[in-house]
């Protein structure tokens, strides 16, 4: 087999920067006097005396540009071509074919099956320097393009990987399903339209028979949001709240953080509903700042929204959020989710809608809690036809048992 | 789907034709035309929603921070004609409060007169 592939550098480009020339040519004399020519103009050469060889040798070497000749035997110029422009490795080589007979229906042909460009066999020196140097530009072009596509490539993963681990930091911020206190049962579902979700929810004991427990959503998706829900989590938290608030009464919890948390410059915000459960006295207080996702299903199977219409946080700064009060009885559940759940669109744009909602959590009645949440959340995701929700949706059940 | 907005002088104040969807895609086109408008000193902004099918969170943040800036700058803004589902929106988080809601444009520009 011959794989005639000899190696020779001179002189450097003009940039100072060697450049490889392949040149693949089955005819001894026509390739020989075609490297030597190259290399007098500054290039490397490698040469090769068939197709096969020459495909080693683009693998290998991965010259700039490569120049092929058309007549060859067993794989020809346009063959040799179709076998780069079929491999991902080499697709993106430049190649000048070399033709005696440059008919516009040759030219055309060869374009098609992969050429770039086009060499006669009588072309002057000049036009020779010429078409090299303009497949040289190409190729630098192309490189450059690459190192770009790659490098983005990197930094989209590394990126990815932080979004990730932000993720997990988000998911430890959530409750863990199971018993919060003696006879009251968590369960929940969290499922962020992004790596990174803007809802956040939680159920803290403040004691044995006193809980209390919100679900937020922060305007716009991803890493600010993500990031404003946090520090938003962070000034909910017991003692933070003991101190800016003094007290657990949900409407001047909400009056408060409206105060804390104005509107962004580009016009982003909170919703929440809070709410406190008193077991010793079975009432539930709650207030709601532009937040419609919460209801209390009985025992009885009356279900109850907690619609509260009123602002959400930061539109206004001297809003007065109000607390209101039910009461409640062992054996009833309360839900607090997202926005993101009841307006699921269909294809066709369609919201799933609260009324489905409720009908879904009736008729799911008392059976389990996990299951009712697991439930609502795959009839949502029936009714949209997918799995991946366009907001972020959380849905957070809460069974009293005492 | 995109929006497309159209300002209208009317007697102490601007009427903004908008058609399409307030929504987060749409923000800075909303962002543009009303500020252009704030800007040439407009007391009173007349947003008219007839044409408006949605409105997502974004763009309830967005007419919450117009209002707030015409409120800075001594303005006002209202609203006309809000379709029933954004009327809806509008209402679960009490937008009215801070953007009145007219039904035609003669009620819109007397609840400017007495607020003068």
């Amino acid at each position: 087999m011959p794989i005639p592939t000899a190696v020779t550098t001179s002189g450097n480009a003009a940039d100072g920067l060697v450049q490889t020339v392949l040149v693949v040519d089955d005819e001894p004399t026509a390739r020989i006097a075609l490297a030597a020519r190259l290399k007098r103009l500054g290039y490397r050469v490698i040469e090769a005396g068939d197709g096969m060889a020459g495909l080693d040798a683009l693998r290998r070497e991965r010259p700039d540009l490569t120049i092929v000749d058309w007549m060859m035997p067993e794989m020809d110029g346009p063959s040799f071509c179709e076998s780069v422009r079929q491999d991902p490795a080499l697709v993106s080589s430049q190649i000048l074919m070399m033709t005696g007979n440059d008919q516009p229906e040759q030219i055309a042909e060869g374009l098609a099956r992969g050429a770039d460009d086009f060499l006669s066999k009588a072309a002057s020196k000049h036009e020779i320097t010429a078409r090299v140097q303009a497949g040289l530009r190409s190729a630098t072009l192309i490189r450059r393009l690459e190192d770009a596509t790659e490098e983005i490539t990197r930094k989209q993963e590394a990126l990815e990987r932080e979004l990730q681990s932000a993720a997990r930091y988000v998911e430890t911020l959530l409750p863990v399903s199971g018993r919060v206190v003696p006879g009251v049962q968590m369960a929940r579902i969290y499922r962020p339209s992004l790596a990174l979700g803007g809802d956040l929810f939680n159920i803290v004991p403040w004691s044995d028979d006193f809980l209390g427990l919100y679900l937020l959503d922060a305007s716009g998706h991803g890493v600010s949001p993500a990031l404003r829900s946090s520090s938003f989590a962070t000034f909910l938290r017991r003692d933070s709240l003991l101190r800016h608030v003094g007290s657990n009464d949900p409407g001047a919890i909400l009056t408060e953080a409206n105060k804390q948390f104005p509107l962004t410059e580009s016009g982003h915000y909170f919703t929440i509903v809070f709410a406190s459960l008193d077991l010793r006295c079975h009432i539930l207080s709650y207030a709601a700042a532009g937040h419609s996702g919460a209801l209390l299903h009985r025992r009885s199977g009356e279900v109850c929204w907690l619609t509260q219409p009123n602002l959400p946080l930061g539109f206004d700064s001297s809003t007065t959020y109000v607390t209101a009060t039910l009461p409640i009885a062992p054996g009833d559940r309360l839900y607090l989710l997202s926005d993101g759940l009841y307006e699921c669109p269909t294809a066709d744009g369609e919201l799933w809608g609260q009324d489905r909602l409720e009908t879904t959590i009736r008729a799911l009645g008392q059976q389990s809690l996990e299951t009712v949440i697991a439930e609502t959340i795959a009839e949502a995701v029936r009714w949209q036809g997918h799995e991946q929700f366009p907001d972020d949706v959380a849905l957070m059940g809460v069974e009293i048992a005492v | 789907m995109s929006m497309h907005t159209k300002e209208r002088p009317v007697p102490n104040g601007v009427i903004l034709d908008m058609a399409g969807d307030l929504t987060y895609a749409n923000r800075e086109q909303f962002k543009t035309a009303v500020e252009t408008i704030r800007q040439k000193g407009c007391r009173h902004l007349i947003l008219n929603m007839a044409e408006v099918r949605f409105v997502d969170s974004s763009g309830l943040g967005l007419l919450a921070l117009v209002s707030q800036n015409f409120k800075l700058s001594q303005g006002k803004v209202s609203m006309l004609k809000p379709q029933s589902y954004v009327r809806e929106i509008m209402s679960l988080a009490s937008i009215q409060k801070l953007i009145p809601i007219y039904d035609n444009e003669q009620d819109a520009l007397g609840g400017q007169q007495r607020a003068a």
